[in-house]
């Protein structure tokens, strides 16, 4: 449509940061993972040799399937919630949809650290606000952290509450840019709110829905400070989760040969599952 | 096509129709009453006690069972903070994200336009390499050592444009992304009505495309300025003198190695959260206002 | 045009009577965790330390940049590698090996040791100063010197008239922790007699360690390899695990709790006696009265009075290709010499470093509160572990928290758990 080489140049600028600040560290950790790492510094060549060694760990298996099955429930819990709550903040109109959206996206603002550790001290702490209460109210012996299944419930609910902000966000931008005539016809044809979701609104909202699963999936796969701060993986294993596990490798353990391993193996996992996505939605760009 | 056109010519300002209205009163009202009660208990009480905590001496805080309101308030834990260098971690972080905000929409924009209207080679796959970025802006903290190592070599590591590079970089894929799902939405007539006047591409965009991506420009940039602000792990790696240093490690200073110290932890964080709140009051009604009406017509 | 000219020389000679001002003054870049800005006491001791340092010495200009405690030894590390070290380091125990073997301390001899008299060096004699000497040179100095054994409620202790100095065994401690154990009228406890933390994150050294080492049990062999399962480690990890499991002094909840979790329920009153370091004593107390918080030493085992605790702390060193090494040795020496350690006990509230601070402290140890000083002197001297820095030993404390865990919350065998625990850390070192 338009002169093929006009489209280049305004892509240049980002592309050139994205490869000298994203892409081409990417190559360096990958040539750095090729070495044996002793104190912090490349010294002999081993090839793959710290991949082969992640091959060896027996607890690997059993990080992965729980990673799986905490981001899973994650990035669903927190859509669907997202979504009924951004639907309903479109509907309330202006004023209070805004004081809405500012008590949504409280605990998205503050520093993923802090929020959690104060979701901690209020709600999972026994000498906190909540159990204290519960307490007063006959409930003893409140299981929390020290439970496997409840622990991974714990997490996943801390992980859902932390996002939603965000998804709102996104997803109220996209419902705000759907033409409002489109709804306004289906209704004056006599469909029912739910019909229009389902017919009008949801298929406009692919792309954006498309985007906060992409993003909550890989947040949720990524980040260490939610699980570290709040279970430290614990009890046992049932936690433990990928992100504490290249964390331990490489700032426990201090092994930054496997750590970079690690990390580089879940780089091309988090891009596969981008392109799947992206795939599944059989999204065309 | 042009049905829908003429339709959005002749759409009137936005009215919630009563019909919509009379919905949410009844079962349903009371369910999304409840249902919004529980949210508000879980995001406000940590928040709440946070700054309720903030306002504790160090001997009110642990007593138990937990005081609410009992006790006598105080401001000692804010003018440590203050003293401590705090405000001046405030300055940095602002300029970091102002500029971030800045560098990213203008990258951004123009990239998420040639993305949506051009068709120039490779550009399937360059779409995909932007949205396989994302993980690694999210993913930054696993490759941090080799990370740190390389822009040292660079050179790129403790100056004022360190940050700001980083986290441009970062922002953009999903700048980009977002954009261009608003893009998306605009009609293509409005461009090829505006070539038809004699507009260029850089006009096009700049008159046409820009005016209409308000949405995007609110939701980019509450989300960028959130992402960089709340930055934590470049913060602390990639910068060294106290100057330079962000808002995010001097919070988690009081996570120190004598324990976390919770009443310059929770006024830290609290003055941390007062500009995003601000700039989420001046941005986020871009998100929430939706697309100006009758700067369409026909 | 003369003017000008005339200017512009009188400009340059001012600068030129300047430029060696500038020229003289050397800067020393120091990383730690403490913010001189900052207002704790210990922040505070570390400024009113550089000031009278740079006053005493106008051509050195300290510089400190705060860096986060848990990233600061591998960022220095990989700084060495990069080249952009800073001239001063604090390292963590943990990763003292590591660093010493990496070449990138200096030699403290060469730098100021050298010039020592036989008293200083006998000043600074202890477990501290062996650990940094490797082949004869002293590669840091510590710091911030740790104790962790017993913190405990005085106030609790009087009100059931227990004496701590009375706890000479492990059965003592187990009847003290059950006396003070309290419940209230529907049988919930309100108070515990012991609690520790159990968490991966934030993983002081569990009781078991000064127990097994109390009865003559190694860590690890000699090479590297954990030693956690022998007969001594098991009756450890058992005795530690039925403080909840058998006879209820220590809530299941601990599994979870991490270090400051653990100081949080002592601070509301919820514990009698913790796991504690002596570096959060002052906190405590702050938190607290100065009076109700006290330390004591370990229980013995029988063949010894009291268990050795674990120490810790900061080592402090110089980079090795630090371009200001004589520079910066001398700060080294002046803040941790008498007149810094001085500062560091009296105005930081640490526990001193040399023998002549702690004689020169006069009654202060005496004051209500600062007793927990002389216990810990006396432990640091007669009852201490450090760990040792010739392998890598990174995990180990997690390693046996996860065995307690196991034990507890999946009703594992002790001796299985702790099999499991040492193979864990075994792979993980790549023994």
């Amino acid at each position: 449509m338009h002169s093929r080489h006009a489209g280049l140049t305004y892509i240049v600028p980002a592309f050139a940061l994205l490869g000298l600040v994203l892409f081409s560290p990417v190559f360096y950790g990958f040539w750095f993972s090729l070495f044996r790492i002793q104190y912090g510094a490349p010294t002999d060549f081993v090839g793959l040799d710290n991949f082969v060694r992640l091959l060896d760990d027996p607890t690997l298996g059993g990080t992965l399937s729980r990673s799986t099955v905490f981001t899973v429930f994650a990035v669903l819990f927190t859509i669907l919630i997202a979504l009924a709550l951004s639907v309903w903040i479109h509907k309330l109109g202006e004023k209070r949809g805004f004081i809405v959206q500012m008590i949504v996206i409280v605990p998205w603002i503050i520093s993923t650290v802090v929020a959690t550790l104060l979701f901690r001290w209020v709600f999972v702490n026994d000498i906190g606000l909540a159990l204290s209460l519960a307490r007063m109210a006959g409930f003893n012996d409140i299981r929390l952290l020290n439970d496997p299944t409840s622990a991974m419930t714990l997490l996943i609910a801390v992980s859902v509450w932390k996002r939603i902000g965000y998804a709102v966000i996104i997803l109220l931008a996209g419902l705000k840019s759907i033409p409002d005539d489109y709804e306004e016809a289906a209704l004056i044809d006599g469909a029912n709110s739910w019909q229009i979701f389902r017919r009008i609104t949801l298929p406009l909202l692919k792309t954006p829905l498309l985007l906060v699963a992409i993003v909550l999936t890989l947040s949720n796969l990524n980040t260490v400070e939610t699980p570290l701060v709040l279970t430290g993986g614990g009890p046992g294993n049932a936690t433990r989760i990928l992100p504490i596990e290249v964390f331990d490798r490489a700032f426990v353990n201090y092994d930054l040969g496997s750590a970079t391993a690690l990390a580089l193996v879940m780089f091309l996992g988090n891009i596969l599952l981008v392109l799947a996505y992206v795939r599944l939605a059989k999204w065309k760009t | 096509m042009n049905t829908i056109s003429s339709n959005r010519a002749a759409a009137a300002p936005y009215v919630v129709p009563a019909k919509r209205r009379r919905h949410l009163i009844g079962v349903s009202g009371i369910l999304i009453a409840c249902a919004f009660t529980a949210l508000a208990v879980l995001n406000l009480l940590p928040l709440i006690w946070g700054i309720l905590t903030s306002l504790k001496a160090p001997s009110d805080m642990f007593r138990f069972p937990p005081v609410l309101f009992d006790f006598t308030p105080t401001l000692d834990n804010y003018r440590r903070v203050i003293e401590s260098g705090f405000l001046g971690n405030m300055k940095m972080s602002l300029f970091y994200s102002a500029t971030t905000v800045a560098g990213t929409l203008v990258l951004a924009l123009p990239a998420a336009y040639a993305f949506d209207r051009f068709n120039f080679p490779l550009r399937g796959p360059l779409f995909l390499l932007v949205v396989a970025s994302i993980p690694l802006s999210l993913g930054a903290a696993a490759l941090l050592i080799p990370n740190y190592l390389y822009f040292t070599r660079l050179g790129l590591t403790n100056a004022w444009y360190t940050l700001p590079l980083i986290y441009t970089a970062h922002q953009l894929p999903m700048a980009i992304w977002i954009m261009k799902g608003t893009i998306e939405g605009i009609p293509r007539e409005l461009d090829e009505a505006a070539i038809a006047d004699g507009a260029s591409h850089f006009e096009v965009l700049r008159y046409v495309i820009l005016p209409l991506s308000r949405p995007a420009f609110g939701a980019a940039g509450v989300l960028t300025f959130v992402g960089s602000w709340n930055e934590f792990v470049a913060g602390s790696v990639m910068v060294d003198s106290p100057q330079l240093r962000p808002i995010q490690p001097a919070i988690y200073n009081f996570i120190g190695f004598f324990g976390r110290e919770w009443g310059p932890l929770t006024a830290s964080a609290t003055l941390a959260i007062l500009p995003i709140l601000i700039v989420f009051a001046l941005l986020g009604r871009l998100i929430v206002s939706g697309l100006t009406k009758g700067s369409v017509k026909g | 045009m003369l003017r000008r000219i005339a200017l512009s020389m009188v400009l340059a000679g001012t600068m030129a009577a300047a430029i060696p001002a500038y020229a003289q003054q050397t800067q020393v870049r120091m990383w730690t965790f403490l913010n001189p800005a900052g207002t704790t006491p210990r922040e505070v001791a570390l400024k009113t330390i550089i000031e009278n340092f740079e006053k005493a010495n106008p051509d050195i200009d300290v510089v400190v940049e705060p860096q986060a405690w848990d990233q600061m030894t591998p960022k220095f590390l990989a700084a060495n590698n990069a080249g952009n070290a800073p001239d001063v380091i604090w390292v963590v125990t943990d990763f003292l090996g590591d660093a010493i073997k990496s070449g990138s301390l200096a030699s403290l001899n060469d730098l100021f040791i050298k010039d020592w008299s036989e008293e200083q060096v006998a000043d600074r004699a202890g477990a501290y100063w062996d650990l940094t000497n490797v082949d004869g040179v002293q590669h840091a100095l510590f710091t911030s010197r740790n104790y962790i054994s017993i913190v405990y409620r005085k106030d609790f202790f009087d009100e059931a008239g227990i004496d701590p100095a009375s706890i000479t065994t492990w059965d003592e401690f187990l009847k003290a922790a059950e006396e003070l154990t309290v419940k209230d009228s529907s049988g919930q406890v309100t108070r515990y007699g012991f609690v520790q933390g159990f968490s991966e994150n934030q993983a002081d050294p569990p009781m078991m360690i000064p127990y097994m080492l109390g009865k003559g049990a190694e860590l690890f062999n000699a090479d590297g390899t954990a030693n956690f399962a022998s007969p001594e480690g098991v009756e450890a990890l058992t005795f530690q695990t039925d403080l909840i499991k058998k006879y209820n002094v220590m809530p299941e909840a601990a599994v979870s709790w991490t270090v400051d979790d653990v100081y949080e329920q002592f601070a509301s009153g919820r514990a009698a006696m913790i796991l504690g370091a002596s570096v959060r004593v002052s906190t405590l107390q702050s938190q607290l009265d100065k009076d109700k918080v006290g330390m004591m030493l370990w229980p013995g085992s029988g063949d010894m009075a009291h268990s050795p605790a674990v120490m810790a702390g900061w080592a402090v060193g110089v980079w090795s290709k630090s371009p200001v090494q004589e520079q910066a040795g001398k700060f080294v020496d002046y803040m941790l010499g008498p007149d810094g350690d001085k500062l560091w006990v009296e105005e930081g509230g640490q526990s001193p470093g040399l023998v002549s601070t702690l004689e020169g402290l006069g009654d202060f140890p005496q004051q209500p509160g600062n007793e927990y000083l002389q216990v810990v002197s006396e432990g640091s001297a007669k009852y201490g572990w450090l760990a040792p820095i010739d392998f890598s030993i990174g995990g180990y404390r997690q390693s046996l928290n996860k065995a307690a865990q196991a034990v507890v919350v999946n009703g594992t065998d002790p001796q299985q758990a702790l099999e499991d625990a040492a193979s864990e850390f075994d792979r993980a070192n790549n023994r």
